[in-house]
């Protein structure tokens, strides 16, 4: 059996993941503060996306922007991702085989990656464009590709449970 | 006809057939909702802690409501539109549904809070220090919402 399967299998047979599987309220309460966390995660990373495609808020430059909406965004990962584990550990083995749920981490993987490209390149020069209403077209390929992969994977998300 | 009759009738339109039918319709019609959820939740989150004077002090609390009211009512179009269709598929149930009935009356609440006194909020509301009772319609918009939220994620658990 490899690894990571054995891994899922370990945690999916763990009393701590049978608890929460066999739980009448616990897991539907992770399972809530998962979708709240992401609407925080996702609606403040998508406020800064549309920014910087000149959708809104165009007199708040986008640098004041993002150091407004960073800090929501990191708490709603970090809730996000801790409430996602617990629903992990409950579900491993099934998680290990679920398409949507492979695809979700792929998703989210690239989404992380798309960010640290940003982070590390064009918005180094911020200052530079920041205070235009349509930032440059790399800045908007990065806010296109965030939009599109952070909709994934709300979407992949969901499809979770149908599999 | 009566409400009950309205659901009724919702759930045996052509739109209700679809949704009770098809394979995938509810689960895409659910990933829409979601999307729109996204949208509205960053609109609103943005709007309320500028209110709270927690962020974007520069910036007067009405110019970033007006910049981000299209968004936040085209979200929100989404979201009852959506509604609406994921409500077809089983209309009669969610009649008696205590979340469900907790939830519209939350949203009905929101929505008017929004148009009336937090907005007469935001346009009184000046630069510098927020005033306290700026500060009360933030909360209250935030609670308002924050609870449709809730509430919707329980009528698929009550």
């Amino acid at each position: 059996m490899p690894f990571l399967q054995h891994f899922c299998e370990m945690l999916y047979q763990s009393s701590f993941g049978t608890m929460l599987r066999e739980s009448n309220n616990a897991f539907s309460v992770i399972e809530s503060v998962h979708v709240l966390s992401i609407t925080l995660l996702v609606g403040t990373i998508a406020v800064l996306d549309l920014r910087m495609l000149g959708l809104i808020l165009r007199s708040v430059s986008v640098s004041s922007l993002a150091r407004s909406v960073l800090p929501l965004s990191w708490s709603g990962f970090a809730v996000s991702v801790t409430s996602g584990f617990l629903l992990f550990w409950a579900e491993a083995a099934k998680m290990y085989v679920n398409p949507s749920f492979r695809t979700k981490l792929v998703l989210l993987v690239l989404a992380g990656f798309n960010a640290l490209v940003f982070h590390a390149t064009i918005y180094r020069r911020a200052q530079e464009w920041e205070q235009q209403h349509i930032s440059p077209w790399r800045a908007r390929v990065t806010a296109i590709a965030s939009l599109m992969l952070w909709g994934g994977v709300i979407i992949a998300g969901r499809a979770i449970a149908y599999f | 006809m009566s409400l009950h009759g309205w659901f009724i009738a919702l759930a045996r339109s052509p739109l209700g057939h679809a949704m009770q039918t098809s394979q995938w319709g509810f689960a895409v019609v659910e990933m829409v909702h979601l999307l729109g959820l996204a949208l509205l939740g960053g609109s609103v989150l943005i709007v309320d802690l500028r209110l709270l004077g927690v962020i974007l002090k520069g910036d007067l609390a009405i110019t970033i409501s007006r910049s981000l009211n299209r968004l936040l009512l085209g979200s929100l179009t989404v979201m009852v539109l959506s509604g609406i269709a994921l409500l077809s598929e089983e209309a009669g149930k969610c009649y008696y549904s205590p979340a469900f009935r907790c939830k519209m009356a939350l949203l009905a609440a929101a929505v008017v809070f929004h148009f009336t006194l937090h907005r007469q909020a935001l346009v009184r509301a000046q630069s510098g220090k927020p005033a306290l009772w700026s500060r009360i319609a933030a909360v209250v918009s935030l609670l308002l919402w924050l609870g449709v939220g809730i509430a919707g994620r329980a009528i698929g658990l009550l």
